[in-house]
């Protein structure tokens, strides 16, 4: 009875975000109701991959392996958000572990890799992500496919089956350009020499292979034959960009005993302004498609919304709503806006890609 | 022809390339915000919290004169800072950009009695898009006072004088009670009920921001509640007066202009352009004086790119100002002592009958 007293008089004495200019002051994580996370160590995970682990405050709920979480810093004073799969286990001391491989020519994984120092806080969504391993009765054989920074959900995986004795039978193959862009190798080897149920198979597109636990070429039904014969009785669990997961779900889908899959892909936009996009509306659930050449705030009228709405040219602020996912067009100055963004101006924005907005 | 505008119709074309110009000034600034722009803002967070609490401290030891009078005047300036270059430019979206979710345009709440939800109705809407035009800007005397001739005159205005100045006592109030539009209800056009409904979220404002400052912390003071209680009142009457002053001197000088609804006409961007730069008025002054005024100082950088960061505007004054220049528009600025002289002439002169001059023309007649 009383803490919640105790709140609503504090709530009229000073608002959230005064509350949390002062607790900050005192620790840097401590919130009133955002989850922060200090960064408690960091280090090369490969060469161009850094490991980063987070203390959370108390506002974070937990996590599966395999689950990933949306991180938010500031970048050049504007707030970024990216996805990246947690690749630790749930410990004792609830702190968490992201790898992040730096993304040429990216917004956040350049600023985590480079600029990020322990100390720093950073923001946390609440994990998400369907990527996990189903409970299972009996010991089930696994086949783990990673390309790249694929092997991030994997990984976490793989984790916690070694935690629980490898029970299973589990075979990764793991694909990467260059030997340097492995992450978590010695780990990897070392699970592999402690478990006869775990194997690992390291895969080079760009470099001929030289250890006996290498090979070399892209995904193939010939290669795969190679690392695992036995396929048909194997769970496959595939994550990497579009194109792999694309091409390996057509090598493996009608042979493996199950399928499931996660990609990652830079947005692409069209920068046509005609066809059609769907726009779909987190909060009421409805879907439809509008032209992409007519404003988000006309479409979504003509479709018998009725957001709220003022100026109608970009002044007022009034029709903004949140964007949670896909990409905009300013139809004033032509900027283009890929990032998730807490107000959008619908009367002046038009999708060029699939949209969910939050209305 | 307008013989009395010191302004120059201007054609489609120079109307066309008038707003093209400030379109390409709003996109070179916007292309520049970023980590300055966002430090600069928590900068002024930092500043209203610390001087809040400064201030509220001191008021603790209000027995003793001097800290009482220091006490207030900090938390005056807090609020002030808080109002003016915080919750009124965050309220406009000019840190959206940010995506921090404690500036965001949508969902600020200002330590005012008025809710921020009216306000972004009518000030961000009805106001800014509907500038000086008659019978859609509320903000032209707040349905209280007459300052242009052009609205009509009723005996009432005769007290304008003396209820001007304590319509600026009470300014906050004015602003919070604005958009439930009494006039209406006791006018017949608006229902009761409608009122009630209305009436309740700003109930549940002026309940939280009474308790706040005339309730909680004088208690919190214990025995010297009242040198707390008075303390907060003062700070609150001094915000009110230098918004109403700084408010009043962006539409009410003298050559700033009304317009009729007929400007509303499939109105374009430029022709909007327009219309901001005949109806605003600036302030020169030092750069802690356009801080204090939220920068809205710069009335017209303001009115022409209200969602760009007012500390912006500063830097986009002089070519605004060539720009008017070069298409003949009146960049009409003065001290803040000038400007309000003039909206007081206008208050005095105004609670008199007085006859409208000729209606202000934005655009040359195209001879067909």
């Amino acid at each position: 009875m009383t803490a919640p007293l105790l709140q609503r008089l504090t709530h009229t004495l000073v608002k959230p975000s005064v509350f949390d200019f002062w607790a900050g002051r005192l620790n840097p994580v401590w919130s009133w109701h955002r989850t922060l996370a200090r960064v408690a160590e960091r280090y090369p995970e490969s060469a161009d991959a850094v490991t980063l682990v987070l203390a959370p405050n108390r506002h974070f709920v937990g996590f599966e392996p395999g689950q990933h979480i949306n991180i938010t810093a500031d970048v050049n004073g504007r707030r970024v958000t990216r996805s990246y799969s947690l690749t630790g286990i749930p410990r004792p001391d609830g702190k968490i572990s992201i790898t992040v491989k730096e993304v040429a020519g990216g917004t956040l994984s350049p600023h985590l890799c480079r600029k990020t120092q322990v100390g720093d806080v950073l923001e946390l969504g609440t994990a998400f992500g369907e990527m996990l391993l189903p409970p299972a009765k009996q010991a089930q054989k696994h086949l783990f496919l990673a390309a790249g920074s694929g092997i991030t959900p994997l990984v976490a995986l793989i984790r916690s089956q070694a935690a629980a004795g490898m029970p299973g039978d589990l075979t990764l193959v793991y694909w990467a350009s260059k030997r340097e862009e492995f992450c978590f190798v010695r780990e990897l080897r070392e699970l592999a020499e402690k478990y006869s149920s775990f194997r690992v198979q390291f895969v080079l597109t760009q470099q001929s292979e030289c250890l006996p636990d290498e090979k070399t070429g892209r995904i193939s039904s010939e290669l795969l034959m190679r690392c695992v014969p036995d396929l048909a009785s194997r769970h496959v669990a595939c994550c990497g960009t579009d194109g792999f997961v694309q091409a390996t779900a057509k090598l493996v889908t009608d042979t493996a005993r199950s399928f499931q899959a996660e990609s990652f892909s830079p947005p692409t936009f069209g920068s046509d302004a005609t066809g059609t996009v769907q726009v779909r509306l987190a909060v009421s659930g409805r879907t439809f498609e509008v032209p992409v050449g007519e404003s988000l705030l006309s479409a979504l009228e003509a479709q018998g919304e009725q957001p709220e709405y003022g100026c109608r040219m970009g002044i007022c602020n009034t029709c903004a709503c949140g964007k949670a996912t896909g990409t905009t067009q300013d139809m004033i100055n032509g900027d283009i806006s890929t990032e998730p963004v807490q107000a959008l101006r619908l009367c002046i924005s038009r999708a060029t890609t699939d949209i969910t907005l939050e209305l | 022809m307008n013989a009395y505008s010191l302004n120059r119709p201007l054609t489609a074309a120079e109307l066309h390339q008038f707003g093209a110009e400030l379109d390409a000034l709003r996109a070179r600034t916007i292309a520049d915000l970023g980590e300055k722009d966002a430090r600069y803002i928590r900068r002024i967070v930092k500043a209203v919290n610390y001087t809040e609490i400064l201030g509220r401290a001191l008021l603790f030891f209000g027995i003793f004169p001097p800290a009482w009078v220091l006490g207030t005047l900090l938390l005056g300036l807090s609020k002030i800072l808080e109002n003016m270059e915080l919750g009124h430019n965050v309220m406009h979206g000019q840190y959206d950009w940010m995506r921090d979710p404690t500036l965001n345009g949508k969902t600020y709440e200002w330590d005012i009695v008025g809710t921020a939800e009216n306000w972004r109705k009518t000030h961000n809407f009805k106001h800014h898009t509907y500038t000086n035009v008659r019978g859609m800007d509320d903000d032209i005397g707040y349905g209280l006072l007459r300052i242009f001739p052009e609205q009509r005159w009723r005996p009432f205005y005769l007290f304008q004088p003396l209820i001007a100045v304590i319509f600026a006592l009470l300014f906050q109030w004015g602003v919070a009670i604005q958009d439930l539009e009494l006039g209406k209800y006791f006018s017949g056009k608006k229902s009761g009920e409608q009122l009630k409904k209305e009436w309740q979220p700003l109930r549940r404002k002026i309940t939280r921001q009474l308790i706040k400052d005339y309730v909680i912390f004088p208690l919190l003071a214990g025995p010297f509640f009242l040198p707390v209680m008075l303390g907060n009142l003062v700070a609150n009457v001094m915000r009110s007066v230098w918004t109403y002053l700084v408010i009043f001197c962006g539409h009410f000088t003298a050559d700033v202009e009304l317009f009729p609804k007929s400007v509303l006409d499939n109105e374009t961007r430029a022709h909007w352009y327009l219309r901001q730069v005949r109806g605003s008025s600036n302030m020169r002054g030092s750069k802690l004086f356009h801080i204090m005024t939220g920068n809205l100082s710069h009335q017209i950088e303001h009115h022409l790119f209200p969602d760009v960061p007012a500390r912006r505007y500063a830097e986009m004054a002089p070519t605004v100002q060539a720009i008017c220049s070069r298409y003949g528009q009146n960049y009409n600025t003065g001290s803040m002592v000038s400007q309000f002289s003039q909206v007081a002439w206008r208050i005095c002169r105004h609670a008199f009958p007085s006859q409208p001059k000729a209606e202000p023309v934005l655009m040359t007649q195209e001879v067909a």
